[in-house]
């Protein structure tokens, strides 16, 4: 019973963080809300937790991106029409536009750039977090993350733009970026 | 630029010189705030569910097969009462024919309960 206590703490702590970061890995919010339910099941039938809550929360988003890794992987098979054109700026950007300039922005970097990226962003991590969840040292993922985040200024200047004519927050909280319909 | 931007604007250990230098000219300056806006422009909440062009769940599915089910359901009902209706036309309609020959009972006889006459 403790041991599904723990789980579901677990679980509870980091579910909005886990569910932004996939919305935004996988870029459909139906499909971020299986995946968000696969994790928690992989948590329940796992036989232990591990024993930091630092590593505890690597741990969660090591399964989320083997999740996204696999989504992806079918993703591509299943795959048969070409790639949209690239939305054209009119002048007049919905956020329906806007949301589909980032995915487009975000679907063409690489996986690991991706997941550091949105691990950091979306969900907040620690550099050691996400290192120790994708594998990486904190150094790479120091210099990936800047990277992506260069590669991304350069192809949202729009929307970036748009961002910046309003008000700025440093540091937005992942609970910020939950479970909104 | 070099990556001190990224750890100050993470909350991550950086090098206070090496941010001062690079916040020393204009390029680093619209870099620190182009990487914030960054941050608000990815984040879900600016995200539509249309986005991905979403494939038919399950819910959805059986919606559209209980939506198909009323739909023959109410088309049956409709179809069956309109035939009954042009059914009692018809049956209104229908005259009773001449009669061809006329059968007449000649030499009626009363029976008797007892058998006599």
């Amino acid at each position: 019973m403790a041991r599904m206590a723990d789980s579901q703490a677990l679980f509870a702590a980091h579910q909005d963080g886990l569910f932004g970061y996939l919305s935004r890995a996988v870029g459909e919010r139906e499909t971020a809300r299986d995946l968000t339910q696969d994790v928690f099941v992989r948590i329940l039938s796992s036989a232990t937790l591990p024993p930091t809550a630092e590593q505890q929360r690597a741990w969660v988003f090591r399964i989320a991106r083997n999740l996204v890794i696999d989504h992806h992987r079918r993703q591509k098979h299943r795959q048969t029409e070409p790639l949209t054109a690239d939305p054209v700026s009119d002048g007049r950007t919905t956020s329906a536009d806007t949301a589909a300039i980032v995915h487009q922005a975000l679907s063409r970097l690489d996986d690991d750039a991706r997941d550091v990226f949105l691990m950091r962003e979306v969900s907040g991590l620690s550099y050691v977090e996400i290192a120790e969840a994708c594998q990486l040292t904190p150094d790479a993922v120091r210099s990936r993350i800047h990277r992506t985040r260069l590669q991304l200024r350069a192809q949202l200047t729009a929307p970036i733009a748009s961002a910046r004519a309003g008000r700025l927050c440093l540091h937005p909280s992942p609970s910020q970026s939950g479970h909104r319909s | 630029m070099t990556d001190v931007i990224s750890a100050f604007i993470d909350n991550e250990p950086f090098d206070p010189v090496a941010l001062r230098d690079a916040l020393a000219t204009p390029e680093g300056r619209e870099e620190l705030l182009d990487l914030i806006a960054l941050r608000d422009v990815v984040q879900p909440t600016a995200m539509v569910a249309s986005v991905a062009p979403s494939t038919a769940r399950p819910t959805t599915r059986w919606a559209l097969a209980a939506a198909a089910a009323a739909m023959l359901a109410v088309g049956g009902y409709t179809l069956g009462r309109s035939l009954a209706n042009e059914q009692v036309v018809a049956t209104a309609q229908i005259t009773a024919p001449a009669p061809t020959s006329i059968a007449t009972f000649d030499n009626w006889n009363d029976t008797l309960p007892a058998g006599g006459n």
